[in-house]
Protein backbone atom coordinates (compact mmCIF):
# COMPACT_ATOMS: atom_id res chain seq x y z
CA UNK A 1 0.00 0.00 0.00
CA UNK A 2 1.49 3.37 -0.88
CA UNK A 3 1.58 5.91 2.02
CA UNK A 4 1.74 9.60 2.29
CA UNK A 5 5.05 10.61 3.08
CA UNK A 6 4.98 14.83 2.74
CA UNK A 7 2.21 17.51 2.44
CA UNK A 8 3.47 19.16 -0.74
CA UNK A 9 0.78 21.38 -1.67
CA UNK A 10 -2.78 22.09 0.37
CA UNK A 11 -5.30 23.59 -2.09
CA UNK A 12 -9.27 24.45 -1.27
CA UNK A 13 -10.52 21.29 -1.68
CA UNK A 14 -7.80 18.81 -2.02
CA UNK A 15 -4.17 18.21 -0.47
CA UNK A 16 -0.93 16.79 -2.52
CA UNK A 17 1.48 13.96 -0.70
CA UNK A 18 4.50 13.12 -1.97
CA UNK A 19 5.03 8.74 -1.40
CA UNK A 20 7.42 6.91 -1.75
CA UNK A 21 7.88 6.73 -5.05
CA UNK A 22 8.69 10.04 -6.61
CA UNK A 23 6.69 9.66 -9.60
CA UNK A 24 3.59 9.19 -8.20
CA UNK A 25 1.76 11.39 -5.71
CA UNK A 26 -1.33 10.68 -3.17
CA UNK A 27 -4.48 13.46 -3.62
CA UNK A 28 -6.48 13.69 -0.75
CA UNK A 29 -10.43 14.66 -1.41
CA UNK A 30 -11.45 17.14 1.36
CA UNK A 31 -14.88 18.29 2.19
CA UNK A 32 -14.13 22.18 2.34
CA UNK A 33 -16.11 24.07 -0.38
CA UNK A 34 -15.02 27.96 -1.17
CA UNK A 35 -16.76 29.75 -4.00
CA UNK A 36 -16.36 33.55 -5.15
CA UNK A 37 -12.32 33.27 -4.86
CA UNK A 38 -12.63 31.92 -1.13
CA UNK A 39 -14.79 34.82 0.00
CA UNK A 40 -17.72 31.62 0.43
CA UNK A 41 -16.31 28.94 2.52
CA UNK A 42 -18.24 25.81 4.38
CA UNK A 43 -17.43 22.05 5.28
CA UNK A 44 -19.86 19.76 2.91
CA UNK A 45 -20.10 16.34 4.78
CA UNK A 46 -18.90 13.60 2.32
CA UNK A 47 -18.04 15.99 -0.37
CA UNK A 48 -14.56 14.89 0.05
CA UNK A 49 -15.60 11.04 -0.53
CA UNK A 50 -17.76 11.52 -3.24
CA UNK A 51 -15.61 14.09 -5.83
CA UNK A 52 -13.18 10.98 -5.19
CA UNK A 53 -15.28 8.44 -6.28
CA UNK A 54 -16.83 9.88 -8.89
CA UNK A 55 -13.08 11.34 -10.21
CA UNK A 56 -11.82 7.79 -10.37
CA UNK A 57 -14.51 6.42 -12.24
CA UNK A 58 -14.61 9.20 -15.07
CA UNK A 59 -10.65 8.92 -15.22
CA UNK A 60 -11.38 5.47 -15.52
CA UNK A 61 -13.41 5.77 -18.45
CA UNK A 62 -11.25 8.73 -20.43
CA UNK A 63 -8.17 6.13 -19.43
CA UNK A 64 -10.47 3.33 -21.42
CA UNK A 65 -10.77 6.18 -24.38
CA UNK A 66 -7.47 6.93 -24.92
CA UNK A 67 -7.30 10.47 -23.25
CA UNK A 68 -4.00 10.22 -21.20
CA UNK A 69 -5.00 11.37 -17.35
CA UNK A 70 -3.37 11.21 -14.48
CA UNK A 71 -5.24 8.75 -12.56
CA UNK A 72 -3.67 5.39 -11.25
CA UNK A 73 -6.32 4.18 -8.64
CA UNK A 74 -8.15 4.88 -5.89
CA UNK A 75 -6.78 3.99 -2.99
CA UNK A 76 -10.02 4.62 -0.54
CA UNK A 77 -12.46 6.99 0.05
CA UNK A 78 -10.75 9.84 0.07
CA UNK A 79 -7.45 9.20 -1.21
CA UNK A 80 -6.22 8.68 -5.10
CA UNK A 81 -2.95 7.76 -6.40
CA UNK A 82 -2.00 9.99 -9.22
CA UNK A 83 0.95 10.21 -11.49
CA UNK A 84 3.23 13.16 -10.84
CA UNK A 85 2.57 15.50 -13.20
CA UNK A 86 3.97 19.52 -12.91
CA UNK A 87 0.90 21.44 -14.04
CA UNK A 88 0.35 24.15 -16.44
CA UNK A 89 -0.60 27.38 -14.78
CA UNK A 90 -3.40 27.55 -17.28
CA UNK A 91 -6.92 26.93 -16.27
CA UNK A 92 -8.81 25.41 -19.13
CA UNK A 93 -13.03 25.90 -19.54
CA UNK A 94 -15.31 24.37 -21.83
CA UNK A 95 -18.44 25.41 -22.06
CA UNK A 96 -21.32 23.50 -24.03
CA UNK A 97 -24.29 26.14 -22.74
CA UNK A 98 -24.19 29.41 -21.55
CA UNK A 99 -24.50 29.63 -17.69
CA UNK A 100 -22.00 31.46 -14.48
CA UNK A 101 -19.35 34.00 -15.39
CA UNK A 102 -20.13 33.68 -19.36
CA UNK A 103 -23.58 34.88 -18.95
CA UNK A 104 -22.33 37.46 -17.15
CA UNK A 105 -19.80 39.01 -18.55
CA UNK A 106 -21.41 38.84 -22.10
CA UNK A 107 -25.06 39.45 -20.91
CA UNK A 108 -26.32 36.31 -22.47
CA UNK A 109 -29.53 34.20 -20.73
CA UNK A 110 -28.32 30.94 -18.45
CA UNK A 111 -28.78 27.85 -20.35
CA UNK A 112 -28.58 29.11 -23.84
CA UNK A 113 -27.16 25.91 -25.83
CA UNK A 114 -24.13 26.99 -27.93
CA UNK A 115 -23.43 25.76 -30.94
CA UNK A 116 -19.93 24.41 -30.55
CA UNK A 117 -17.96 23.84 -27.42
CA UNK A 118 -15.99 27.50 -26.75
CA UNK A 119 -13.10 26.96 -24.89
CA UNK A 120 -11.59 29.32 -22.66
CA UNK A 121 -8.48 29.72 -20.69
CA UNK A 122 -7.63 31.45 -17.39
CA UNK A 123 -4.07 32.46 -16.17
CA UNK A 124 -3.84 30.65 -12.60
CA UNK A 125 -2.66 32.98 -10.14
CA UNK A 126 -3.94 33.76 -7.03
CA UNK A 127 -2.55 37.06 -6.73
CA UNK A 128 -4.29 38.62 -10.13
CA UNK A 129 -7.56 36.25 -9.29
CA UNK A 130 -7.18 33.74 -11.93
CA UNK A 131 -7.60 36.65 -15.00
CA UNK A 132 -9.24 35.75 -18.57
CA UNK A 133 -6.49 35.30 -21.37
CA UNK A 134 -6.51 33.81 -24.77
CA UNK A 135 -3.91 31.48 -26.86
CA UNK A 136 -0.96 34.22 -27.48
CA UNK A 137 -1.38 35.34 -23.79
CA UNK A 138 -0.44 31.68 -23.01
CA UNK A 139 2.32 31.57 -25.52
CA UNK A 140 3.61 35.40 -24.45
CA UNK A 141 3.67 34.70 -20.88
CA UNK A 142 5.77 31.22 -21.65
CA UNK A 143 2.97 29.21 -19.83
CA UNK A 144 2.78 26.23 -22.22
CA UNK A 145 4.47 26.00 -25.56
CA UNK A 146 2.64 26.02 -29.00
CA UNK A 147 2.61 22.54 -29.84
CA UNK A 148 1.67 21.43 -25.77
CA UNK A 149 -1.36 24.10 -26.24
CA UNK A 150 -2.77 22.23 -29.39
CA UNK A 151 -2.41 19.34 -27.17
CA UNK A 152 -4.17 20.42 -24.53
CA UNK A 153 -7.09 21.63 -26.36
CA UNK A 154 -7.55 18.64 -27.99
CA UNK A 155 -8.04 16.93 -25.07
CA UNK A 156 -9.95 18.82 -23.65
CA UNK A 157 -12.40 18.95 -27.07
CA UNK A 158 -12.13 15.05 -26.59
CA UNK A 159 -12.62 14.63 -23.20
CA UNK A 160 -15.98 17.00 -23.71
CA UNK A 161 -16.66 14.73 -26.01
CA UNK A 162 -16.59 11.74 -24.04
CA UNK A 163 -18.41 13.24 -20.99
CA UNK A 164 -20.94 14.81 -22.65
CA UNK A 165 -22.21 10.67 -23.45
CA UNK A 166 -21.48 9.77 -20.53
CA UNK A 167 -23.08 12.06 -18.43
CA UNK A 168 -26.07 11.75 -20.62
CA UNK A 169 -26.32 8.03 -19.37
CA UNK A 170 -26.68 9.66 -15.86
CA UNK A 171 -29.59 11.57 -17.13
CA UNK A 172 -27.35 14.44 -16.76
CA UNK A 173 -26.67 17.60 -19.17
CA UNK A 174 -22.87 18.37 -19.15
CA UNK A 175 -23.29 22.70 -19.27
CA UNK A 176 -19.84 23.16 -18.47
CA UNK A 177 -16.53 22.34 -16.77
CA UNK A 178 -13.06 23.36 -15.79
CA UNK A 179 -9.50 21.40 -16.58
CA UNK A 180 -5.75 21.37 -15.57
CA UNK A 181 -2.99 19.38 -17.01
CA UNK A 182 -0.03 18.84 -16.39
CA UNK A 183 3.33 17.03 -17.92
CA UNK A 184 5.34 14.62 -16.77
CA UNK A 185 9.44 14.03 -17.05
CA UNK A 186 9.30 12.78 -20.57
CA UNK A 187 7.32 15.85 -21.19
CA UNK A 188 3.84 13.96 -22.07
CA UNK A 189 0.62 15.69 -21.00
CA UNK A 190 -2.08 14.31 -18.78
CA UNK A 191 -5.52 15.41 -17.94
CA UNK A 192 -4.45 16.08 -14.19
CA UNK A 193 -7.02 17.43 -11.16
CA UNK A 194 -10.45 16.70 -10.86
CA UNK A 195 -13.51 16.10 -12.19
CA UNK A 196 -16.22 16.68 -10.17
CA UNK A 197 -19.28 18.32 -9.21
CA UNK A 198 -16.94 20.88 -8.14
CA UNK A 199 -15.66 21.40 -11.38
CA UNK A 200 -18.35 20.27 -13.59
CA UNK A 201 -21.88 22.14 -13.95
CA UNK A 202 -24.48 19.16 -14.30
CA UNK A 203 -27.95 20.03 -14.92
CA UNK A 204 -30.87 17.36 -14.31
CA UNK A 205 -31.51 16.24 -18.38
CA UNK A 206 -34.12 18.68 -19.81
CA UNK A 207 -33.94 20.88 -17.27
CA UNK A 208 -31.86 23.82 -15.39
CA UNK A 209 -31.99 22.18 -12.29
CA UNK A 210 -28.29 22.15 -10.74
CA UNK A 211 -27.03 19.29 -9.27
CA UNK A 212 -23.51 20.55 -8.64
CA UNK A 213 -21.80 23.42 -6.65
CA UNK A 214 -23.67 26.42 -7.76
CA UNK A 215 -26.14 24.69 -5.14
CA UNK A 216 -23.63 26.07 -2.83
CA UNK A 217 -22.72 29.00 -4.74
CA UNK A 218 -26.08 30.03 -4.85
CA UNK A 219 -27.51 28.80 -1.83
CA UNK A 220 -29.90 26.31 -3.43
CA UNK A 221 -29.98 24.38 -0.67
CA UNK A 222 -29.42 20.52 -0.30
CA UNK A 223 -25.86 21.11 -1.32
CA UNK A 224 -24.94 17.04 0.62
CA UNK A 225 -27.82 15.67 -0.88
CA UNK A 226 -26.52 16.42 -4.47
CA UNK A 227 -23.13 15.59 -4.49
CA UNK A 228 -24.66 12.38 -3.03
CA UNK A 229 -26.56 11.99 -5.72
CA UNK A 230 -24.11 12.81 -8.53
CA UNK A 231 -21.82 9.88 -7.00
CA UNK A 232 -24.78 7.37 -6.89
CA UNK A 233 -25.50 7.89 -10.45
CA UNK A 234 -21.53 8.09 -11.96
CA UNK A 235 -21.54 4.34 -10.02
CA UNK A 236 -24.29 3.05 -10.90
CA UNK A 237 -23.76 4.21 -14.71
CA UNK A 238 -22.14 0.81 -16.57
CA UNK A 239 -18.69 1.85 -18.61
CA UNK A 240 -18.63 -0.65 -21.20
CA UNK A 241 -15.08 -1.56 -21.97
CA UNK A 242 -13.11 -3.96 -23.62
CA UNK A 243 -9.62 -5.54 -22.69
CA UNK A 244 -7.22 -7.06 -24.94
CA UNK A 245 -5.00 -9.83 -22.81
CA UNK A 246 -1.81 -10.96 -24.41
CA UNK A 247 -0.75 -14.08 -22.60
CA UNK A 248 3.29 -15.40 -24.00
CA UNK A 249 5.11 -18.37 -23.00
CA UNK A 250 8.22 -16.65 -20.65
CA UNK A 251 11.02 -16.04 -23.28
CA UNK A 252 13.04 -18.98 -20.98
CA UNK A 253 10.90 -21.68 -22.39
CA UNK A 254 11.39 -22.72 -25.81
CA UNK A 255 8.18 -22.40 -27.56
CA UNK A 256 8.08 -25.73 -30.11
CA UNK A 257 5.08 -24.57 -31.94
CA UNK A 258 6.85 -21.66 -32.84
CA UNK A 259 9.87 -23.08 -34.07
CA UNK A 260 7.35 -25.28 -36.30
CA UNK A 261 5.85 -22.42 -37.78
CA UNK A 262 9.67 -20.68 -38.00
CA UNK A 263 10.69 -23.50 -40.24
CA UNK A 264 7.26 -23.68 -42.42
CA UNK A 265 8.10 -19.75 -43.30
CA UNK A 266 11.81 -20.82 -43.73
CA UNK A 267 10.40 -23.01 -46.62
CA UNK A 268 8.28 -20.62 -48.31
CA UNK A 269 10.97 -18.29 -48.87
CA UNK A 270 10.82 -16.19 -45.86
CA UNK A 271 14.15 -16.60 -44.76
CA UNK A 272 14.33 -12.84 -43.10
CA UNK A 273 12.06 -14.35 -40.41
CA UNK A 274 14.53 -15.24 -37.47
CA UNK A 275 12.14 -16.09 -34.80
CA UNK A 276 8.68 -16.98 -34.00
CA UNK A 277 6.81 -16.92 -30.50
CA UNK A 278 3.18 -18.26 -30.55
CA UNK A 279 0.72 -16.19 -27.53
CA UNK A 280 -2.43 -16.20 -26.93
CA UNK A 281 -5.07 -13.66 -27.32
CA UNK A 282 -7.97 -13.00 -25.09
CA UNK A 283 -10.99 -9.87 -25.26
CA UNK A 284 -12.80 -9.34 -22.71
CA UNK A 285 -16.13 -7.52 -22.63
CA UNK A 286 -16.57 -5.84 -19.26
CA UNK A 287 -19.49 -3.96 -17.76
CA UNK A 288 -17.39 -2.11 -15.43
CA UNK A 289 -19.88 -0.72 -12.43
CA UNK A 290 -16.66 -1.73 -10.23
CA UNK A 291 -14.03 0.77 -10.01
CA UNK A 292 -11.41 -1.73 -9.00
CA UNK A 293 -9.09 -1.07 -11.38
CA UNK A 294 -6.10 -4.40 -10.64
CA UNK A 295 -9.10 -6.51 -10.95
CA UNK A 296 -7.51 -7.68 -14.61
CA UNK A 297 -4.63 -8.04 -13.19
CA UNK A 298 -5.90 -10.31 -10.49
CA UNK A 299 -8.08 -12.74 -13.20
CA UNK A 300 -4.31 -12.60 -15.09
CA UNK A 301 -2.60 -14.08 -11.87
CA UNK A 302 -5.76 -15.88 -10.54
CA UNK A 303 -6.64 -17.71 -13.70
CA UNK A 304 -5.77 -16.80 -17.19
CA UNK A 305 -1.85 -16.90 -17.34
CA UNK A 306 0.16 -19.78 -15.42
CA UNK A 307 2.86 -17.69 -14.00
CA UNK A 308 5.51 -20.06 -14.02
CA UNK A 309 5.35 -20.75 -17.55
CA UNK A 310 3.97 -17.28 -18.91
CA UNK A 311 4.11 -13.62 -19.20
CA UNK A 312 1.06 -11.75 -19.85
CA UNK A 313 0.16 -7.78 -20.88
CA UNK A 314 -2.97 -6.07 -21.12
CA UNK A 315 -4.37 -2.93 -22.39
CA UNK A 316 -7.83 -1.65 -23.26
CA UNK A 317 -9.32 -1.13 -26.54
CA UNK A 318 -11.76 0.32 -27.97
CA UNK B 1 -7.45 -48.09 3.32
CA UNK B 2 -10.07 -45.30 1.99
CA UNK B 3 -9.94 -44.27 -1.80
CA UNK B 4 -11.69 -41.39 -2.79
CA UNK B 5 -11.38 -41.19 -7.01
CA UNK B 6 -12.10 -37.04 -7.92
CA UNK B 7 -14.51 -36.91 -10.65
CA UNK B 8 -14.45 -33.83 -12.99
CA UNK B 9 -16.38 -32.71 -16.21
CA UNK B 10 -13.92 -34.80 -18.44
CA UNK B 11 -12.06 -36.89 -16.33
CA UNK B 12 -11.98 -40.04 -18.30
CA UNK B 13 -9.47 -42.50 -16.34
CA UNK B 14 -11.78 -42.84 -13.00
CA UNK B 15 -12.98 -46.36 -13.92
CA UNK B 16 -9.67 -47.53 -14.69
CA UNK B 17 -8.37 -46.47 -11.46
CA UNK B 18 -11.71 -47.31 -9.36
CA UNK B 19 -10.86 -50.91 -11.36
CA UNK B 20 -7.50 -51.19 -9.98
CA UNK B 21 -7.87 -50.40 -6.52
CA UNK B 22 -11.44 -52.65 -5.96
CA UNK B 23 -10.99 -55.39 -8.09
CA UNK B 24 -7.37 -56.12 -8.02
CA UNK B 25 -6.29 -54.68 -4.77
CA UNK B 26 -9.58 -55.13 -3.10
CA UNK B 27 -9.57 -51.58 -1.07
CA UNK B 28 -12.92 -49.58 -0.10
CA UNK B 29 -13.07 -46.75 -2.77
CA UNK B 30 -15.85 -44.62 -4.25
CA UNK B 31 -16.14 -41.88 -6.64
CA UNK B 32 -16.56 -38.11 -5.29
CA UNK B 33 -17.88 -35.75 -7.72
CA UNK B 34 -16.43 -32.73 -8.36
CA UNK B 35 -18.84 -30.25 -6.69
CA UNK B 36 -18.77 -31.91 -3.52
CA UNK B 37 -16.15 -30.95 -0.64
CA UNK B 38 -16.56 -34.19 2.10
CA UNK B 39 -13.24 -36.13 2.31
CA UNK B 40 -14.18 -37.32 5.97
CA UNK B 41 -13.33 -40.90 5.97
CA UNK B 42 -11.13 -40.88 2.69
CA UNK B 43 -7.38 -42.13 3.32
CA UNK B 44 -6.09 -40.99 -0.37
CA UNK B 45 -7.75 -38.88 -2.64
CA UNK B 46 -6.90 -39.87 -6.58
CA UNK B 47 -6.70 -37.29 -8.84
CA UNK B 48 -7.14 -39.35 -12.10
CA UNK B 49 -6.21 -38.58 -16.12
CA UNK B 50 -8.72 -37.19 -18.50
CA UNK B 51 -9.18 -33.94 -20.04
CA UNK B 52 -11.33 -31.70 -17.12
CA UNK B 53 -12.93 -29.07 -18.56
CA UNK B 54 -11.77 -29.67 -21.89
CA UNK B 55 -8.46 -28.80 -21.21
CA UNK B 56 -9.56 -25.02 -21.78
CA UNK B 57 -7.60 -22.52 -21.39
CA UNK B 58 -4.68 -24.36 -19.34
CA UNK B 59 -5.07 -28.49 -18.61
CA UNK B 60 -6.09 -28.12 -15.21
CA UNK B 61 -6.57 -24.81 -14.76
CA UNK B 62 -10.40 -24.68 -14.22
CA UNK B 63 -10.66 -27.75 -12.37
CA UNK B 64 -8.51 -26.45 -9.73
CA UNK B 65 -11.01 -24.02 -8.79
CA UNK B 66 -14.11 -27.24 -8.50
CA UNK B 67 -15.27 -27.06 -5.14
CA UNK B 68 -13.66 -30.06 -4.13
CA UNK B 69 -10.33 -28.53 -4.58
CA UNK B 70 -10.48 -26.61 -1.69
CA UNK B 71 -11.14 -30.00 0.65
CA UNK B 72 -8.30 -31.80 -1.49
CA UNK B 73 -6.02 -28.44 -0.40
CA UNK B 74 -6.91 -29.11 3.09
CA UNK B 75 -6.54 -32.42 3.06
CA UNK B 76 -3.08 -32.47 1.70
CA UNK B 77 -2.16 -29.78 4.51
CA UNK B 78 -3.02 -31.93 7.56
CA UNK B 79 -0.84 -34.73 5.58
CA UNK B 80 -3.36 -36.78 3.63
CA UNK B 81 -2.57 -38.83 1.00
CA UNK B 82 -2.91 -37.13 -3.08
CA UNK B 83 -2.05 -38.70 -6.14
CA UNK B 84 -2.56 -36.85 -9.31
CA UNK B 85 -2.03 -38.96 -12.54
CA UNK B 86 -1.49 -37.03 -15.48
CA UNK B 87 -4.43 -34.51 -15.52
CA UNK B 88 -4.06 -34.73 -12.12
CA UNK B 89 -0.81 -33.72 -12.12
CA UNK B 90 -1.49 -30.71 -13.91
CA UNK B 91 -4.74 -30.15 -11.95
CA UNK B 92 -1.94 -30.41 -8.75
CA UNK B 93 0.65 -27.71 -10.16
CA UNK B 94 -2.41 -25.36 -11.37
CA UNK B 95 -3.68 -25.53 -7.62
CA UNK B 96 0.17 -25.02 -6.40
CA UNK B 97 -0.40 -28.03 -4.45
CA UNK B 98 2.90 -28.95 -6.52
CA UNK B 99 5.75 -27.39 -7.70
CA UNK B 100 6.37 -26.14 -11.69
CA UNK B 101 3.89 -26.50 -14.73
CA UNK B 102 2.77 -28.92 -16.90
CA UNK B 103 3.72 -27.25 -20.69
CA UNK B 104 2.98 -28.66 -24.45
CA UNK B 105 5.21 -31.26 -25.41
CA UNK B 106 8.33 -30.14 -27.60
CA UNK B 107 7.05 -32.26 -30.43
CA UNK B 108 3.67 -30.75 -30.22
CA UNK B 109 2.04 -34.08 -30.87
CA UNK B 110 -0.27 -35.95 -28.16
CA UNK B 111 1.80 -39.08 -27.31
CA UNK B 112 0.05 -42.68 -26.24
CA UNK B 113 3.33 -45.15 -25.62
CA UNK B 114 5.00 -46.89 -23.09
CA UNK B 115 8.22 -45.24 -21.28
CA UNK B 116 10.98 -46.66 -19.09
CA UNK B 117 11.19 -45.03 -15.76
CA UNK B 118 13.89 -44.82 -13.51
CA UNK B 119 12.74 -44.86 -9.57
CA UNK B 120 14.70 -41.78 -7.93
CA UNK B 121 12.88 -41.89 -4.15
CA UNK B 122 11.58 -45.17 -2.86
CA UNK B 123 11.45 -43.32 0.35
CA UNK B 124 7.81 -41.88 -0.66
CA UNK B 125 4.12 -43.44 0.75
CA UNK B 126 3.86 -44.00 -3.46
CA UNK B 127 7.16 -45.62 -4.18
CA UNK B 128 8.11 -47.88 -1.41
CA UNK B 129 7.58 -51.33 -3.12
CA UNK B 130 10.01 -50.43 -6.05
CA UNK B 131 13.98 -50.18 -5.47
CA UNK B 132 15.79 -46.79 -5.72
CA UNK B 133 17.40 -46.94 -9.40
CA UNK B 134 15.22 -49.74 -10.72
CA UNK B 135 13.92 -49.36 -14.45
CA UNK B 136 10.15 -49.87 -14.69
CA UNK B 137 7.28 -49.64 -17.58
CA UNK B 138 4.50 -47.33 -17.54
CA UNK B 139 2.41 -45.79 -20.61
CA UNK B 140 2.02 -42.17 -20.89
CA UNK B 141 -0.77 -40.78 -22.66
CA UNK B 142 -0.52 -36.99 -22.77
CA UNK B 143 -0.16 -33.70 -24.74
CA UNK B 144 1.10 -31.68 -22.23
CA UNK B 145 3.50 -33.03 -20.11
CA UNK B 146 6.59 -30.93 -20.13
CA UNK B 147 7.71 -29.99 -17.25
CA UNK B 148 9.06 -26.85 -16.35
CA UNK B 149 10.15 -25.29 -13.06
CA UNK B 150 12.59 -21.60 -13.23
CA UNK B 151 14.47 -23.29 -10.50
CA UNK B 152 15.67 -26.62 -10.84
CA UNK B 153 18.03 -26.70 -7.40
CA UNK B 154 14.46 -25.91 -5.51
CA UNK B 155 12.99 -29.13 -6.33
CA UNK B 156 15.34 -31.43 -7.30
CA UNK B 157 14.71 -33.39 -3.76
CA UNK B 158 11.23 -33.71 -4.32
CA UNK B 159 11.47 -35.87 -8.28
CA UNK B 160 10.26 -39.26 -7.43
CA UNK B 161 10.48 -40.61 -11.23
CA UNK B 162 12.34 -39.52 -14.19
CA UNK B 163 11.96 -40.75 -17.79
CA UNK B 164 14.52 -43.14 -18.46
CA UNK B 165 16.39 -43.51 -21.94
CA UNK B 166 14.34 -41.48 -23.94
CA UNK B 167 12.58 -38.07 -22.76
CA UNK B 168 9.48 -38.50 -24.63
CA UNK B 169 7.76 -34.41 -24.36
CA UNK B 170 11.02 -32.14 -23.17
CA UNK B 171 10.42 -32.50 -19.66
CA UNK B 172 13.38 -30.69 -17.82
CA UNK B 173 15.45 -33.00 -16.14
CA UNK B 174 13.43 -36.15 -17.57
CA UNK B 175 11.08 -35.43 -14.85
CA UNK B 176 8.16 -37.49 -15.05
CA UNK B 177 6.84 -37.77 -11.49
CA UNK B 178 7.61 -35.51 -8.44
CA UNK B 179 6.26 -35.05 -4.65
CA UNK B 180 5.59 -32.02 -2.00
CA UNK B 181 8.29 -31.35 0.20
CA UNK B 182 6.24 -32.66 2.74
CA UNK B 183 6.18 -35.96 0.83
CA UNK B 184 2.46 -37.02 1.14
CA UNK B 185 1.14 -35.23 -2.54
CA UNK B 186 2.48 -36.98 -5.68
CA UNK B 187 2.10 -36.53 -9.02
CA UNK B 188 3.21 -38.29 -12.40
CA UNK B 189 2.34 -38.42 -15.98
CA UNK B 190 2.44 -41.99 -16.85
CA UNK B 191 -0.42 -44.14 -15.74
CA UNK B 192 -0.03 -46.51 -13.06
CA UNK B 193 -3.90 -47.40 -13.84
CA UNK B 194 -3.01 -48.47 -16.64
CA UNK B 195 0.02 -51.26 -16.35
CA UNK B 196 -1.49 -53.02 -13.23
CA UNK B 197 -2.16 -56.62 -14.86
CA UNK B 198 -0.34 -58.64 -16.57
CA UNK B 199 -2.36 -58.89 -19.18
CA UNK B 200 -1.76 -55.32 -19.97
CA UNK B 201 1.76 -55.67 -20.23
CA UNK B 202 3.09 -54.47 -17.46
CA UNK B 203 2.61 -54.92 -12.93
CA UNK B 204 4.45 -52.07 -12.49
CA UNK B 205 1.93 -49.12 -11.98
CA UNK B 206 0.00 -51.91 -9.52
CA UNK B 207 3.06 -51.73 -6.99
CA UNK B 208 2.13 -47.39 -6.62
CA UNK B 209 -0.95 -48.76 -6.11
CA UNK B 210 0.21 -50.76 -3.59
CA UNK B 211 2.59 -49.29 -1.77
CA UNK B 212 -0.53 -46.27 -1.06
CA UNK B 213 -1.82 -49.43 0.73
CA UNK B 214 1.22 -50.31 2.64
CA UNK B 215 1.81 -46.42 3.83
CA UNK B 216 -2.00 -46.66 5.36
Amino acid sequence: MMEKVKLIYEGKAKRVYSTTEEDKFIIEFKDTATAFDGLKKAEITGKGEANCFISSKIFELLTIKGVKNHYIKRLSERDMLVRSVKIFPIEVIIRNRVAGSMAKRLGLEEGKVLEKPVLEFCYKSDELHDPMINEDHILALGLAKEEELSTIKEMSLETNRILIEFFKKCNLDLVDMKFEFGKDSEGDIYLADEISPDTCRLWELGTTMSWDKDRFRRDLGDVEEAYREVKERVMNTPIESNARILIRLKPSILDAQGSVILNALKSLGYSEVLEVRVGKLLELKLDRKIDEPERIEKMCKELLANPVMENYEWEWVE
Amino acid sequence: MNFGIVVFPGTNCDRDCYYVIKDILNQPVKFIWHKENDLRGVDCVVLPGGFSYGDYLRSGAIARFSPIMTSVREFADKGGLVIGICNGFQILTEAGLLPGALGRNIGLRFICKYVNLIIERNDTPFTSEFKKGEIVRMPIAHNEGNYYIDDLSKIEKQIVLRYYGENPNGALDNIAGIVNERGNVFGLMPHPERCSEKILGSEDGLRIFKSIVRAL
